[in-house]
């Protein structure tokens, strides 16, 4: 798929074929840009394969053909550690420690430029500073020392993309996520990345099936079907209001 | 239903046939048994609290025995735990340390004590050692099993932020299995005090001593104060387990 003409692109896929088991195969030779600092989203059945593509996008899984690249650089075979800087990844449970509190999650978006001083707790004051203020930008400042089992479901969500952001990835790719929570408060947050992804130029790429929030805030959908890219296209006009005047 | 049934009825039978090899079906032997638990009661009633500053001090033996040697033991068994996590590292790596946690799991503390008695000579250090190694065998296998039953997601969202295998131990490891550590840690105290009230059988110090010396000289009334005092500390024992999960346990979702 190629995106809006001009465009430049954050991520591409070329050729890429992925099975679990030898010949079982998730996906079948996917190919697509995603356009950079733009919203891209994922859509198609469950157990078509979206989450195996996040996973091979964020560096988690390995192809098994094909290769990716973000940012003009083949992430296939890369260290953890070498993609932090270029993709964040927030699964569709969030992945947080609910036994440590707000900061200390966001902190860990910091674990790729720390060494063992983070160990005994010992984080540079700029990168607790910068936590802080990502935590702000989400509008949950007050929740800073809470645990993480304490919050609400959309307050772990904001403490997941804060993480995220204090990592500072130029893509960051989401499984599912604003799939737990009412419809008002997922397009609260979705404008929370829709602002970041303008401000911070970050390339989003998310999986969705609420057909909603996609016509509201996909720049770019793409459908994926059995394994395979059906079809790409820029998002449709919405005949309905936008659901961001019907939260207001 | 007829499964279950058929199940239930050769389980009974063969609970039976066991019972009837263990002797259990020898009336004879069990009314005497009877008979000579009424006279070993009676024998025991009242008990003689004039032993208590004696076995008051043997019992402080054992409860600090317990303590450092459970604690000992936590403390080996975490980086051999770690070692053992199977997600964590190289198959060679986790088989080793488990191989080594399943070789120290297989010798009973009793004989844990015998061993470094022998090595350190009698007293409350070769049991302290015993608790130790015992300890180190049961909580590296329970917590390397915790490790890998890890949420794979939290694992995965943390590790792609570049963190490494020590910060992963750090951040989601620990944390995560924070509330199963404390538990089994409460649970390895409570079973060690227990178990090195026994160790003194072997000359590993502790109340042991004092029990096995009433045992010999048939004093059952002293005996029973012991067993009294054992009772007040594992009580003890239970209240603080049941204040420090309270306190630090996740309890709410």
């Amino acid at each position: 798929m190629s995106p809006n003409s001009g465009q430049a692109t954050a991520l591409r896929v070329k050729g890429l074929w992925f099975a679990y088991r030898e010949a079982d195969w998730v996906l079948k030779n996917v190919c697509l840009s995603v356009p950079q600092g733009q919203i891209t989203m994922l859509m198609g059945p469950s157990g078509t394969g979206k989450t195996t593509l996040l996973k091979l996008m964020a560096g988690i899984l390995t192809p098994t053909r094909g290769h990716i690249e973000v940012l003009d650089h083949t992430i296939t075979h890369q260290s953890q550690r070498a993609l932090s800087s270029l993709i964040g990844y927030i699964p569709q449970q969030l992945g947080l420690v609910r036994n440590l509190t707000a900061l200390e999650n966001v902190l860990m978006g910091a674990l790729g430029r720390c060494g063992n001083g983070a160990l005994l707790g010992l984080f540079p004051k700029t990168e607790i500073h910068r936590a802080r203020a990502a935590i702000e930008l989400m509008g949950i400042a007050d929740k800073t020392d809470e645990k993480v089992f304490r919050l609400s479901g959309g307050q772990r969500q904001r403490v997941a993309i804060a993480r995220t952001l204090l990592q500072h990835p130029r893509v960051v790719v989401a499984d599912e996520f604003v799939s737990d929570l009412d419809m008002a408060l997922a397009l609260e947050i979705l404008s929370r990345i829709r602002r970041a992804a303008e401000q911070e130029k970050i390339t989003f790429v998310m999986s969705m099936h609420r057909q909603g929030i996609v016509r509201e805030f996909a720049d770019h959908v793409v459908n994926l079907k059995a394994g395979q890219i059906e079809s790409g296209f820029p998002p449709m006009v919405s005949q309905e209001p936008p659901y961001t005047e019907l939260v207001q | 239903m007829k499964g279950n049934l058929f199940i239930t009825v050769v389980i009974a039978l063969l609970l039976a046939i066991v019972l009837y090899d263990l002797g259990f079906f020898d009336s004879q032997r069990l009314l005497r048994g009877m008979r000579n638990l009424g006279i070993l009661t009676s024998d025991m009633f009242p008990p003689d609290f004039a032993v208590l500053p004696v076995a008051g001090r043997a019992l402080w033996e054992t409860l600090l025995m317990s303590f450092a040697g459970t604690l000992l033991g936590f403390i080996a068994s975490l980086p051999l735990s770690i070692a053992a996590t199977r997600n964590l590292f190289a198959p060679l790596v986790s088989r080793f340390a488990r191989f080594i946690a399943a070789a120290v799991r297989t010798i009973p503390v009793l004989l844990w004590a015998i061993i470094f008695v022998i090595l350190f000579g009698l007293g409350p250090l070769a049991g302290t050692f015993g608790i130790a190694a015992y300890t180190v065998g049961y909580l590296a296998k329970i917590y390397a099993d915790l490790f890998e039953g890890t949420d794979p997601e939290i694992v995965e969202a943390v590790g792609s932020t570049g963190a490494s295998k020590l910060h992963l131990v750090r951040f989601v490891f620990l944390p995560e299995g924070a509330n199963a550590i404390l538990t089994q840690l409460l649970f390895m105290l409570e079973y060690n005090i227990r178990a090195s009230s026994i160790l003194g059988f072997v000359g590993a110090g502790g109340l042991g001593f004092v029990m096995q010396v009433y045992l010999q000289t048939l004093e059952y009334r002293r005996l029973a104060s012991v067993l009294l005092l054992i009772l007040v500390v594992v009580l003890a024992m239970d209240g603080l387990s049941a204040w420090v999960r309270k306190r630090f346990l996740i309890t709410a979702q």
